[in-house]
């Protein structure tokens, strides 16, 4: 049963994204239009490649990239390609940087940053969106940013535990 | 990150952007029908956000209706005063449907492009990255639904079933800014019974309004007016509502206009939908369909 806890648990936040985008509409903060975009189940998968094993980081990552290109956004390839590559990232920052709780969770929201300013990116290219940069970064990226830097700073200790208990176990 | 520009990673790495760029283009082309992994699969999460979604609508309702209560009062008063014209409407509407049945028979035509048996279905779902507004639904083609269906709420339409699945169906809105989202639609001019058509094709999501172009240039458009859809396509039914007139600027070249609307369906709180089933399909496009068939018998 403690197998399945992990598989279980990013399945259930990749649904839960989907719910919080349902409940939580764009809203109306300081007179202009914020959005809330949840990355949750990234800061997880980045929180697992940092504090559990890379293997098992990136394999998530490439797992849950493709399920969300073909559940949500039905256009394969982009999350397919940022999620491991993101996490690839900050895989790679975390090896040189002092492994503590603040610096993780600086290096985590940098890797939601990059993935926002990734997807903005593409879908800009593929014309899906045509909002300006500066509406991007003031409509979306800075209140996504505080919105998964609380996520990140609720998690953080649980999942650090967890997760080292996890590989831990694995290796025995 | 020293030994990052490795040639074996480069290699991986330019590998899986050519990769990237043809499953983009795989899926951007326009497809009936999704593969059947991706179809299972989406039923499969479907499955799992139907138990998510229940609890969590049920608390979000709770408080929804701690702060409906704080209202009531003014509600009320609203409702009274509008009760009493709904009498009045409803023995009118009762005589114009009475009305309209015995026309009809007399003309011998059955069915109609409004015509349509609505599907209820809730949201269990929203594409949580935005940047195409997607919905999933918890009915698919088991209850009868197909793709390029309308879907719409009480208040008018929100969009069309992008693809359907067995038991779920995704649903693309009115404002996602595909190219290939467009709804043929009608501005109605009330009092001189005109109609012109154009076309809604995009949105602005500043102003939170959806833009209609290809409106003749010589056409009399005015701020107030009422648009719906115009049931030409084939798909939609006639009559749906989709919004108001709040501006109208001449397009890009002059040569035609350009209409900003407000649409009537609260395009972000959505929780129960109809899909429209249209009982009859547009009687032009029949008729060409017809002597297509004659055409090849003979």
């Amino acid at each position: 049963m403690r197998k399945y806890l992990l598989p279980l648990l990013f399945i259930f936040l990749f649904v839960i994204e989907s719910t919080f985008a349902l409940m939580v509409a764009p809203t109306e903060m300081f007179a202009n239009e914020r959005w809330l975009i949840p990355h949750f189940l990234l800061g997880a998968i980045m929180l697992l490649v940092i504090f559990g094993s890379r293997k098992l980081g990136l394999l998530y990552a490439f797992i849950f990239g493709l399920l969300f290109d073909i559940v949500y956004t039905e256009i394969i390839g982009i999350n397919l390609f940022l999620f491991p590559v993101v996490t690839y990232i900050v895989y790679q920052l975390m090896k040189i940087l002092q492994n503590n709780l603040i610096v993780t969770t600086i290096i985590t929201l940098f890797g939601v940053a990059l993935m926002e300013l990734g997807s903005y990116g593409v879908n800009y290219i593929i014309s899906i969106t045509t909002m300006g940069f500066s509406d991007f970064i003031f409509m979306r990226f800075i209140p996504t940013l505080i919105l998964n830097l609380i996520f990140i700073v609720i998690v953080i200790f649980p999942l650090k535990k967890y997760f080292e208990r996890y590989v831990e176990r694995l290796s025995l | 990150m020293p030994q990052f520009f490795l040639n074996k990673r480069l290699i991986i790495l330019l590998v899986s952007i050519i990769i990237l760029v043809s499953l983009i283009g795989f899926s951007l082309r326009e497809r009936d029908s999704v593969t059947w992994p991706e179809q299972f699969l989406k039923d499969m999460t479907g499955w799992v956000q139907n138990i998510v979604a229940g609890p969590t609508q049920y608390i979000a309702g709770f408080f929804e209706n701690v702060q409906d209560l704080q209202n009531t009062y003014e509600e009320n008063k609203e409702l009274k005063s509008r009760l009493d014209k709904l009498a009045f409407l409803e023995a009118e509407v009762q005589l114009l449907e009475k009305d309209n049945a015995e026309l009809r028979e007399i003309l011998e035509k059955e069915d109609s492009l409004t015509d349509y048996e609505p599907i209820q279905a809730t949201v269990i779902g929203r594409n949580p990255l935005r940047w195409e507004e997607k919905l999933t639904i918890n009915k698919g083609t088991r209850d009868g639904i197909e793709a390029n269906m309308a879907v719409i709420t009480a208040n008018g339409l929100i969009g069309k079933v992008k693809s359907a699945q067995t038991f779920t169906s995704t649903i693309q809105l009115v404002s996602s800014k595909d190219p290939t989202n467009r709804i043929s639609a009608v501005v109605q001019d009330g009092e001189k019974k005109e109609e012109t058509f154009g076309l809604i094709e995009g949105y602005d999501e500043k102003t939170k309004r959806l833009l209609m172009t290809k409106i003749p240039y010589d056409a009399k458009v005015e701020k107030g007016q009422m648009v719906v859809t115009s049931g030409y396509g084939g798909v939609f039914p006639k009559g749906l509502p989709i919004g108001k007139v709040v501006e109208v600027t001449p397009a890009e070249y002059g040569l035609t206009q350009t209409a900003y609307i407000e649409p009537n369906a609260d395009l972000y709180d959505i929780q129960h939908v109809m899909v429209t089933k249209l009982n009859s399909i547009n009687p032009e496009i029949q008729e060409e369909l017809e002597e297509l068939n004659e055409e090849e018998e003979s």
